[in-house]
Formats: structure tokens, C-alpha cells, sequence
């Protein structure tokens, strides 16, 4: 879809979806107690969500193109370290940098070099293999291609992935939130999430629907938002 | 081959750093406040311990609190009296060194050893220049038998027959057999084999006063259990009753840690035992087939369907169908889904509801990589599904190995990931780090499966390379 819509209606559209549901959340949290753990609980997920993808970007993006482009030992170092974080499921190195970090901001960062490693490497693929396919491409060192040719040309064709992978960020946050909570790994005076709401044995229907609403929705804004800058 | 041979090597290199950051991770959370520490090992540093502690700095120790007196000596009259004769190379020859009230307070707190011994009755040695002649008497007759060479052959001995004058001769060294007398347990085969762990524990069981017997009617199982019971004992305490000197203080300085009694558990096989006194090894077997079951599925449905998706999508000339289509994969690939699901779904609906959840998840995950990979359009989804392989290879298994774990604990589903988080909430290092590593290695297979069905293009020099 979103090659359908320009780039100014597509933020003004992840705006208005997120205005929404702030509107909503602030309207329902007197409400209850539930809905308005669920209220703070969204201030969380899009606070949250907005800094692992801005911490996750400021990793990704050097790491990345070094890795692809640049000296060898980038490249080996970002696979070892990939092999290493993503040989276990997030929940438990989640679930384990929660009860480490005495701060849900050092937590949030955590995630977000978590994730930006993640995106780091889909960035190097995604760069190789245009770098593979282009017939007039011949193997440079980051060294010697001029560097804005290489953001114009490489990187801006190569963001797609991590584009969408930084599109579930939300999602991905609220889902380990709720498995570590599901999974009794949440410490005990952690600030209030979606976590409870969702992972609790016996959930309310509202605001869990709501809370499930609300990521799907969020991940559906910033998906639609996210557009590499010359897709066709 | 050669390749072969760099990828094996990797992965394994990778295990073993996966095993160290795991180790780390669960020793990380059990520190937490709040929790109580399960494991034996807590007390020892996890990956380097500077000081290691043996018999010697122990009975030294002890040797000099009993020596100063007050409450502090107390403790230390309990130590060494466990510690037994162990303790007696370092604290014997020592005692001439002390002024004579502090040489009979240590001389008098030996007396308990001396009984276990079997060399004095407390009568004897009631006064305190009485048990200090005592001592002094005794190393310079029995100093010769504290030989590691010497108490050797007295093992092996009694480990071939049972003559009771070989057992008197090991219980008149006490503890400072141990070593031997645990190294001479061996594997139990045979019913010779549980003779021989009769004989050898009745006199482990006299010099550490632990009650673990043998019986008399003991069948080849029930023999391998005591066995299991003394390793386990001298996993614990055996720096205790251990000299550390040269290059055993160097080996100390990483086997005295918490990962290195975990790795020696591991090398005994069974990747060593659970809080609940089974197999680890065997908890991998039984969750394994769950967790492949749903990664399988997961993988075998969910990949394909993602392809199909994408390819409808593609189609699809109206606006509205293809907007719908994005929104439903975007939505569907918030794993939290599997959450809201539950309040609708049974318990008896647990395994089919996993599945289900497991594969629209992966479809809906994999469309949307593959939507935004192959913008141009020029490239058939097949096709780009297996161009993008190795980037969804390393992104794909953390994410759905954590999809595994949701609904495994959720739908109380006995796989992997379930006794994975339940054993790193209880503490069960063993069973955490044999649930993860095999997680672990699911994760690290399917990350080089995907790597190696990348198509590579036979000319390009940047594709060799990388």
C-alpha cells in the first residue's frame, strides 16, 4: 500500500493513528483501574517503541554498511555477534537484561543495540545482494567509493528490511513484554506495560483487546509510515 | 570440505560462546533481588575465581582462629574437625610453631578426628598435654602414610578385595583418602562392580559421617545412584579436601567457578542433573519433540504461505484488497495476537491453537520481509524468498523461537521453551542451560540451513567473497 500514498499523507496517516489512540486511551483511563493501566501502558509502548528504533537505527546503519562494504573484519565481527544474540530466543535475553538494568531506560537501550544488531545485519545482506545483482558493480572497499554515492545509491535501495523490521518494533516490545510476564520472568517492580495486561493468566477481555488492538494498529502506522526514500 | 570444515568450527565456537553468555545470563538473574539462590554453587565466582580456597588455606585457617581462641574458634573446631585428616599435614607440623595454651586448644579440638580415625578414644585425650604428646607421637609414626602414592595403593587394594585390615588402614588416614577414594569409584557394569562400591562407600560414609549406604541386597542401580550421590558430594566440597598447588591452583582458578562445576557435570554426561534429580539431557529428549514439532510446522506451513500471500497480494489490482491485505499481515505478525487468542481459546485447544498461531504468524512475518525485498517487482516471489534467505535465516529464528516460548508457556505445552523459563525462574542451572543450548543449537542449524540454500552467483566476486 504504500507505494499508493506520498510520503506526507503516509505520516500524517501514522499521526492520525496514533493521536487516535492516545485520544481513546486518555478518554477510557478513568474508567477503571484496568484501563488505565492499559493507558499508561501505551505511553510505554510508544515511548519505548520510538527508542529501541532510534537506538537501533544509530547501530544499525554504520554497522551495517561497514559490514557490507567495509574492511573484513566488520563483517565477521557483526556475524559472530548476530550468531551469538540470535541463537536464543529475545524473551529470555529480554527477560534477563530487565532483571540486570536497575532503570527501564538503560533496559529500553538494551533492547534497542539488541535490535539494532538485528537490523545491522539485514541491512549488510540486503546491500550485498543488491551489490551481487548489479551487473556494473565491482567490489569497493567503504574506503574508496565516495560515501555519498554510496548512501544515494547503496543504502537508500537497501533500508527496506530494515525498514519493516524496525516497523515491528512496537510489537515486538509488547510481545516480549507479555512472554516475560507470561513466563514469570517480570521483576517485580517493574513500571506498568502491556505486559500484565496481556500475559496474566486470566487477562480482561477489554483491555487486553484493546492493548492488542493498539499494537496491531501502531505496527500497521509505522509500517505504513516506513518507505525506503527511492522505492519505486 | 573446507568449508564444511570452517562452518563446523564456527558453530562450534559459537556454542561455546552461547554456553558462556547463557551461563552468565542465568547466574545474572538469579543474583536479582529477591531471589534466592538454588544452586550449590552460588557462593563461587561464575567464569574466574582469583583466590581458589583448598585444604590448605582452610586448615590453616582454622589452625589459626582455634590458636587465638574466643567465638571465632568455635566455627573453626567445626571446620576442622570436618576438614579431618586432610587437614592433618598442614596443622600437625605446624603445631610447634604455637605457644603451648594455643597448642593444646588445637591438639584438644583434633580429639573428634582422632575417634573417627580410630587411633585414640576421648578418654585419652581429655587433657590438653596429654592429646598435644599425642599428636606429636603420632605424625612422627604415621607422617609416612599421608602420601598420595602410599593411600593410593591402599584404595586400589580394597577395591579389589575386602580384607577389613585394608579398610582400618584407609580409616586411620580419614579425609586425606578421598581424592582416591572417589577417583576408585569407577562405572558400575556388574554386580563385582557393586561389591566394589559397597566396600568403598562404607568407608566414604565413616570418614565424611554423610549417610549415603550401600545396602547389602544393592542392585546395579541403586550402586550408581550412591555413586552419583559421592560425585555429586565432591563436586561441592572436593576443593575442600584437595591440596592447591602449582598447576592444580592454576586449573582451580577456572574449575572452582560456577561454570566450571557445570562444564565437569557436562563432560560426565547426561549434561548433569536437575533440581529433580533427573537427567538433563533426558528434559531435552522429552521437550524436544514439541518445540521441532512447532518449529517445523511453523517453518514447513508458514514459509510458504508467506510466498503464497505475497504473490496474491501482488495480483491483486485493487487498491483496497492490497491495503487490506498489508494491514492483515502487518496486524498478524504482532505476536501479542497469540495473548488475545488466549481469552478465547480452551486449554484442550492447546497444541492445535499453537500451531496455528506459530504458522499465521510466520506467513504474516515473512509476507511483509518479502513485500518490502522485492519492491521492483521484477523478481517472483519463489524466487525472492530464497534471494532473501540468509538476512530472514538470522532475523527469523530468535523471533519465532520467542513466538515457541509464548505459546509453550501459555498453552502450558511441554516443550523446550517452557522448561527453559521455568528453570531460569527457579534457578535450575542445569536444566536452563541444557533447554537453552538446545534451543540454541535449533537456532544456529536454522540460521546455516537458510545460509546455505542462498542462491550465490557464480561469477560476482562480492558473493564469494561474503
Amino acid at each position: 500500500m504504500n507505494e499508493l500514498l506520498s510520503a506526507k499523507r503516509r505520516l500524517a496517516w501514522a499521526a492520525v493513528a496514533a493521536a487516535l489512540l492516545v485520544a481513546i486511551a486518555s478518554a477510557l483511563a478513568p474508567r477503571s483501574p484496568e484501563l488505565h493501566a492499559y493507558a499508561r501502558g501505551l505511553a510505554f509502548a510508544v515511548l519505548a517503541g520510538l527508542s529501541i528504533m532510534g537506538v537501533a537505527f544509530v547501530v544499525a546503519l554504520p554497522l551495517g554498511a561497514l559490514a557490507a562494504s567495509g574492511p573484513r573484519v566488520f563483517d565477521w565481527a557483526l556475524r559472530f555477534l548476530c550468531d551469538l544474540v540470535g541463537s536464543l530466543p529475545t524473551v529470555f535475553v529480554a527477560a534477563v537484561f530487565w532483571a540486570g538494568t536497575s532503570s527501564t531506560l538503560r533496559f529500553v537501550c538494551a533492547l534497542g543495540l539488541l535490535r539494532g544488531l538485528e537490523q545491522a545485519w539485514l541491512l549488510r545482506c540486503e546491500i550485498v545482494r543488491l551489490e551481487a545483482e548489479d551487473p556494473e558493480s565491482v567490489p569497493h572497499g567503504l574506503g574508496r567509493t565516495p560515501l555519498v554515492a554510496f548512501l544515494r545509491r547503496r543504502m537508500s535501495a537497501a533500508l527496506g528490511p530494515l525498514f519493516v523490521s524496525a516497523s515491528f518494533s512496537v510489537a515486538w516490545l509488547t510481545a516480549l513484554d507479555a512472554a516475560v510476564t507470561q513466563a514469570g520472568l517480570r521483576p517485580p517492580h517493574a513500571q506498568p506495560t502491556w505486559g500484565p495486561l496481556l500475559g496474566a493468566p486470566q487477562p480482561s477481555p477489554l483491555p487486553a483487546l484493546l492493548a492488542a488492538s493498539s499494537v496491531a494498529w501502531l505496527t500497521v502506522a509505522l509500517h505504513a509510515l516506513f518507505r525506503p526514500p527511492n522505492a519505486a | 570440505m573446507r568449508a564444511a570444515i570452517r562452518r563446523l568450527f564456527g558453530i562450534a565456537l559459537t556454542l561455546i560462546a552461547v554456553s558462556v553468555g547463557m551461563f552468565w545470563a542465568c547466574a545474572s538473574f538469579a543474583r536479582r533481588a529477591g531471589n534466592r539462590p538454588a544452586s550449590p554453587f552460588a557462593t563461587l565466582p561464575v567464569f574466574f575465581n582469583p583466590r581458589p580456597v583448598g585444604v590448605r588455606e582452610l586448615s590453616t585457617s582454622a589452625l589459626h582462629a582455634i590458636a587465638r581462641g574466643g567465638e571465632p574458634a568455635a566455627a573453626a573446631q567445626i571446620s576442622l574437625a570436618r576438614l579431618g585428616g586432610a587437614a592433618l599435614p598442614y596443622v600437625l607440623p605446624a603445631l610447634d610453631s604455637l605457644e603451648p595454651r594455643s597448642r593444646e586448644r588445637v591438639a584438644l579440638s583434633l580429639t573428634k578426628v582422632a575417634v573417627r580415625m580410630e587411633v585414640a578414644t576421648p578418654e585419652e585425650l581429655s587433657d590438653g598435654a596429654q592429646a598435644v604428646l599425642f599428636w606429636t607421637r603420632f605424625w612422627q609414626d604415621r607422617a609416612i602414610d599421608f602420601r598420595a602414592a602410599s593411600v593410593r595403593h591402599l584404595t586400589s587394594r580394597l577395591a579389589e578385595r575386602s580384607i577389613a585390615l585394608r579398610r582400618e588402614d584407609l580409616i586411620h588416614v580419614d579425609t586425606f583418602a578421598l581424592p582416591e577414594l572417589i577417583a576408585a569409584l569407577g562405572r558400575v557394569d556388574s554386580l563385582d562392580d557393586v561389591a566394589r562400591i559397597q566396600r568403598l562407600s562404607s568407608v566414604l560414609t565413616h570418614v565424611t559421617e554423610l549417610p549415603v549406604a550401600c545396602p547389602a541386597n544393592a542392585s546395579v542401580a541403586d550402586a550408581r545412584e550412591v555413586v552419583d550421590t559421592w560425585r555429586a558430594f565432591w563436586d561441592l566440597h572436593g576443593s575442600e579436601y584437595s591440596a592447591l598447588d602449582g598447576p592444580r591452583r592454576l586449573a582451580a582458578t577456572f574449575v572452582e567457578t560456577q561454570y566450571g562445576k557445570w562444564l565437569a557435570a557436562v563432560l560426565r554426561g547426561g549434561l548433569g542433573r536437575t533440581q529433580s534429580g533427573t537427567q538433563a539431557l533426558d528434559l531435552v529428549t522429552q521437550g524436544l519433540a514439541t518445540t521441532s514439532f512447532l518449529l517445523f510446522v511453523g517453518l514447513g506451513v508458514g514459509f510458504p504461505l508467506g510466498v503464497a500471500w505475497i504473490r496474491f497480494e501482488r495480483q491483486r489490482r485493487k487498491f483496497a484488497t492490497r491495503v487490506a491485505s498489508a494491514v492483515a499481515g502487518t496486524a498478524l505478525a504482532a505476536i501479542p495476537c497469540a495473548t488475545f487468542v488466549r481469552c478465547f481459546a480452551g486449554r484442550s485447544a492447546g497444541l492445535s491453537t499453537a500451531i496455528c498461531l506459530v504458522t499465521i504468524t510466520t506467513a504474516a512475518w515473512v509476507s511483509r520481509h518479502l513485500a518490502r525485498s522485492t519492491m521492483s517487482q521484477s523478481v517472483s516471489p519463489i524466487a525472492a524468498a530464497f534471494s532473501v534467505s540468509a538476512p530472514l535465516g538470522a532475523t527469523y529464528p530468535p523471533f519465532v523461537l520467542s513466538a515457541i516460548v509464548l505459546v509453550e508457556v501459555i498453552y502450558q505445552l511441554p516443550g523446550l521453551g517452557r522448561t527453559a523459563a521455568l528453570s531460569l525462574v527457579s534457578g535450575d542451572v542445569n536444566a536452563w542451560m541444557a533447554a537453552s543450548l538446545a534451543l540454541a543449537s535449533a537456532s544456529l542449524l536454522l540460521r546455516h540451513a537458510a545460509d546455505l540454500v542462498r542462491p550465490r552467483p557464480a561469477s560476482s566476486a562480492i558473493g564469494s567473497r561474503r
